[in-house]
């Protein structure tokens, strides 16, 4: 199993996270989950992702002029994304509970 | 350098667009609506070119589309390499890094962008070219056509059916940008792809027809063409049945009429040598109908050059009294 697999799973919640405490654009979120140790996250994931989530009505854009350089499109959660983001992580730690378990009781853990 | 950057990511815009072709066209535009932006934002980072950033184009669509969810549901189609379909892939990837190159030429990002301008261009032409090949189909009155859609000669005719065909074509050129099935489109390609060729072989043969006019455009053309155009030599016989030589003939404008060919076969040698003689005909050993003064009389006819028959001929050879028309001819 490799990390690739287990992140297409939880790719919206790493974004989600991501932007939880201030508004980002895309190559600066595909930093902040690089620099978080999640390396083999790719720009293109975290575009699509991002779109997605757009689409599902779960982040609002903006546009920062930049004196140097192209604009940038910033994303930031509003209060549904908030609600997504919360819900998703108890999903998540309530998996990773279990799976925690589960490899401690057999003992490889 | 912002050409180039543009370059760059318009080009790599255009591979992951081509690698994302099996999508949906609504979902592909959806999908890619922002990645103009989102590379330009990539690009402005420090170090490198967005190849060397983010892998090869093919690579960059696999994880976008491995993003959206889209093949959720179902294993990816296995990849069938498919070698129609790769070669037209190829083309179209060639294709379009031309039409991006070609664009500055003529004052465009892209030259597909001019092209689509001449479009309504086309739907006219496209009416007059149907409009032709109707009249062609239904016309059966032996008429030569002209460049107007004539349908038994009538002009009235020609121009009630190239309005009616252009504006038909008009309304199907604003139409089929709905058609989203395949087979009407590939219907309306079919039948362009005809209607150039037909407009390929008129443009061919109107062209070789105005060149030509010097020799063939005499009226008297059947549809077939010119029921002159056989003609190598022309003899003309007086009312006594004699031979005229050194004749030479006019239209009604005082030009002078060209038939045939001055060459004469010896049929000795089996050559073809330049002819001798001023005038028609021009091998008067060929003649057709033996002429009745070479037994009757020893009236020069057929055997010495017009020039230097002095007697019954030279009043048949009409050489200055046709040309009385400078005057009124032009």
């Amino acid at each position: 199993m490799d990390t690739t697999q287990l992140l297409k799973g939880v790719l919206d919640l790493a974004v989600l996270a991501a932007l939880r405490d201030e508004d980002g654009y895309g190559y600066d979120i595909l930093r902040r989950l690089r620099s978080a140790g999640l390396d083999e996250v790719g720009d293109a994931s975290v575009y699509g992702t991002l779109r997605r989530l757009f689409n599902g009505g779960l982040l609002n854009t903006y546009v920062v002029p930049s004196d140097e350089g192209p604009h940038r499109k910033y994303y930031a959660l509003n209060a549904a994304g908030r609600a997504e983001l919360q819900r998703s992580g108890k999903v998540w730690h309530d998996f990773a509970s279990t799976m925690g378990d589960l490899l401690r009781e057999r003992g490889t853990a | 350098m912002i050409g180039t950057e543009q370059y760059e990511i318009t080009s790599y815009l255009y591979a992951v667009r081509a690698a994302l072709g099996d999508l949906p066209d609504a979902i592909r535009d959806e999908l890619l609506e922002d990645l103009p932006e989102h590379l330009a934002e990539v690009l402005a980072e420090a170090g490198g070119t967005l190849v060397e950033r983010l892998g090869p184009p093919e690579e960059y669509a696999a994880e976008l589309r491995a993003s959206i969810g889209f093949v959720g549901g179902f294993p990816d189609p296995p990849p069938t390499p498919v070698p129609l379909i790769e070669l037209r892939d190829a083309v179209l990837r060639r294709l379009r890094v031309l039409d991006v190159k070609a664009g500055p030429l003529f004052g465009y990002e892209r030259a597909s962008e001019f092209l689509i301008l001449l479009r309504p261009g086309w739907w006219v032409f496209r009416g007059y070219l149907v409009a032709m090949v109707v009249a062609w189909a239904l016309d059966d009155s032996g008429q030569p056509m002209g460049l107007l859609p004539r349908i038994g000669g009538s002009e009235v005719v020609a121009l009630l059916l190239l309005a009616g065909a252009v504006l038909g074509s008009i309304w199907l050129g604003r139409r089929s940008f709905t058609f989203t099935e395949r087979w009407p489109r590939w219907a309306l390609y079919a039948g362009s792809t005809v209607l150039v060729l037909v407009a390929i072989g008129g443009f061919a043969s109107a062209d070789s027809s105005s060149r030509d006019s010097n020799y063939s455009d005499v009226n008297y053309d059947s549809n077939s063409g010119n029921s002159f155009g056989g003609v190598q030599d022309v003899f003309v016989y007086d009312e006594q049945g004699r031979l005229v030589t050194g004749a030479r003939l006019f239209d009604q404008e005082g030009n002078a009429i060209q038939l045939g060919n001055p060459y004469c076969n010896d049929p000795s040698t089996g050559t073809d040598e330049r002819s001798q003689h001023m005038g028609y005909p021009y091998c008067p050993e060929s003649a057709p109908f033996a002429s009745s003064s070479l037994s009757a009389s020893a009236t020069p006819s057929d055997k010495r050059p017009a020039s230097a028959s002095p007697s019954a001929a030279v009043s048949a050879t009409p050489v200055p009294t046709p040309t009385p028309s400078p005057s009124t001819g032009r």
